[in-house]
């Protein structure tokens, strides 16, 4: 072996590759067979990976507009009340001095989604076209946007916890709207985004922030 | 030929080759490349598991039994439990809504309890485990599906919303719910993947040689 410090290579570039489920290390030509150890269709990179993620990431920004034109849920006290949107729900928290809390449901409903959508695309489309950036960077952010992508299923958990504990007749009653649908459908999708993106496919597009050259030889072969 | 490639390892995030090192239980091994975590050592790793999953499934009743909140208002009341949000959901036709929260705060949480527990079981009292390896594929790919804590954040959203205008009651399911979220959260930082394979090889070898 070459000094691994010095050059970086790619399992898959010297003839191997990595169980996604177990880790185990086996050989490139064994792609398409099943890990001798759990049993999990071997692949070296996720098959149709970018088009995966791309479908999910454009259905989800489409029903992002659904998700926040329609409204959410309906609270009625004593058979008055308007249904609400999820940005009229955070205006009502904040008419009411409730800042903080209005501040973490703005933020898992629509920051946290938004910025996520953002982060995938920038992803996707710097993978795609092979734009020079920092990879590093790339996966960190990747690391973020998987991990806080659930937090937007806050504002479902609420409405399903309001709807099954507001139901006093017509005293007060909450029901929930088909909104909620659209935007548990949108977190759904962006999380499905973030899994069929492979991670891997950051660094094989660019070596360029590396301090060793990928041209290094490597007399391996 | 397998044991020829054991001395490598390629980074599950970047795909970077690198040579294994050996490693102290409080030494993780990172990627140069990326800084992803490759490797590291867990002590104990199955007694814990064992120990925290079998909590887990106890606790797991209670918290979906008994009532996260009551609520009072002008005589009548009305508690809620888990399951009760998604039924409720149902009945007033948001089918998908009703279904993932049915998916995320009790069916994902339960397999991954089940699963766990079927795992450190097996391998402690080295049990014949046929279903080790499906246990570890359900374990491993609904990591992140599971949704307690959010679940719980959102009863505390809810506690807020509403204190204004009804007398609200904190129910045993709601502690149940919390420690149950310790516990799970303690055994996701417990459950060592490529320690545990490690284990079900060495495991699946030994039960080979009784043979």
């Amino acid at each position: 072996m070459t000094n691994l410090k010095t050059t970086f290579r790619s399992a898959r570039d010297n003839g191997y590759l990595l169980c996604s489920d177990c880790e185990k290390l086996h050989y490139l030509h064994q792609e398409g067979q099943h890990c001798d150890r759990c049993g999990a269709h071997l692949h070296s990179r996720i098959a149709n990976s970018m088009s995966l993620s791309w479908a999910c990431l454009i259905a989800s920004m489409l029903l992002f507009l659904p998700a926040n034109l329609l409204p959410i849920m309906t609270f009625k006290t004593f058979g008055q009340g308007e249904p609400n949107t999820i940005i009229g729900g955070v205006l009502h928290l904040l008419e009411q001095d409730m800042l903080m809390i209005g501040l973490v449901v703005l933020i898992a409903s629509i920051v946290v989604p938004v910025l996520k959508m953002i982060a995938l695309t920038i992803l996707l489309c710097t993978v795609q076209f092979g734009l020079q950036t920092n990879l590093r960077q790339k996966t960190m952010m990747f690391r973020v946007v998987e991990w806080i992508g659930r937090w937007s299923m806050l504002d479902i958990f609420v409405i399903g916890i309001l709807v099954a504990l507001v139901q006093l007749g017509s005293i007060a009653h909450i029901e929930g709207n088909h909104g909620a649908t659209a935007f548990a459908i949108v977190v759904l999708l962006t999380m499905f985004s973030a899994i069929a993106f492979d991670t891997r496919l950051i660094w094989d597009n660019g070596t360029s922030d590396l301090p060793a050259d990928s041209t290094d030889h490597k007399d391996d072969s | 030929m397998q044991g020829t490639l054991t001395h490598l390892i390629a980074c599950h995030e970047c795909d970077l080759l690198i040579e294994r090192v050996a490693n102290q239980p409080d030494q993780d091994v990172i990627c140069p490349r990326c800084h992803a975590r490759l490797y590291y050592t867990t002590l104990n790793s199955i007694e814990r598991l064992l120990a925290l999953s079998l909590a887990g499934l106890i606790l797991f009743i209670p918290a979906n039994l008994f009532p996260i909140l009551s609520l009072r208002v002008f005589g009548q009341s009305q508690s809620e439990i888990i399951l009760q949000s998604a039924l409720s959901l149902y009945e007033g036709g948001l089918i998908v809504v009703a279904l993932l929260i049915l998916l995320f705060a009790v069916v994902v949480p339960l397999i991954q309890l089940i699963a766990l527990f079927y795992i450190s079981f097996t391998l402690h009292y080295r049990w014949e485990g046929r279903l080790l390896r499906q246990a570890m594929h359900s374990y491993q790919h609904l990591r992140g599906w599971g949704m307690l804590e959010i679940f719980l954040l959102g009863v505390l959203i809810s506690i807020i919303k509403l204190k204004d205008i009804a007398d609200l009651e904190i129910g045993l399911g709601l502690y149940s719910l919390a420690a149950l979220i310790v516990v799970i959260t303690l055994s996701s930082i417990f459950f060592n993947p490529h320690q545990i394979w490690h284990q079900i090889d060495l495991h699946r070898k030994q039960s080979r040689s009784h043979d």
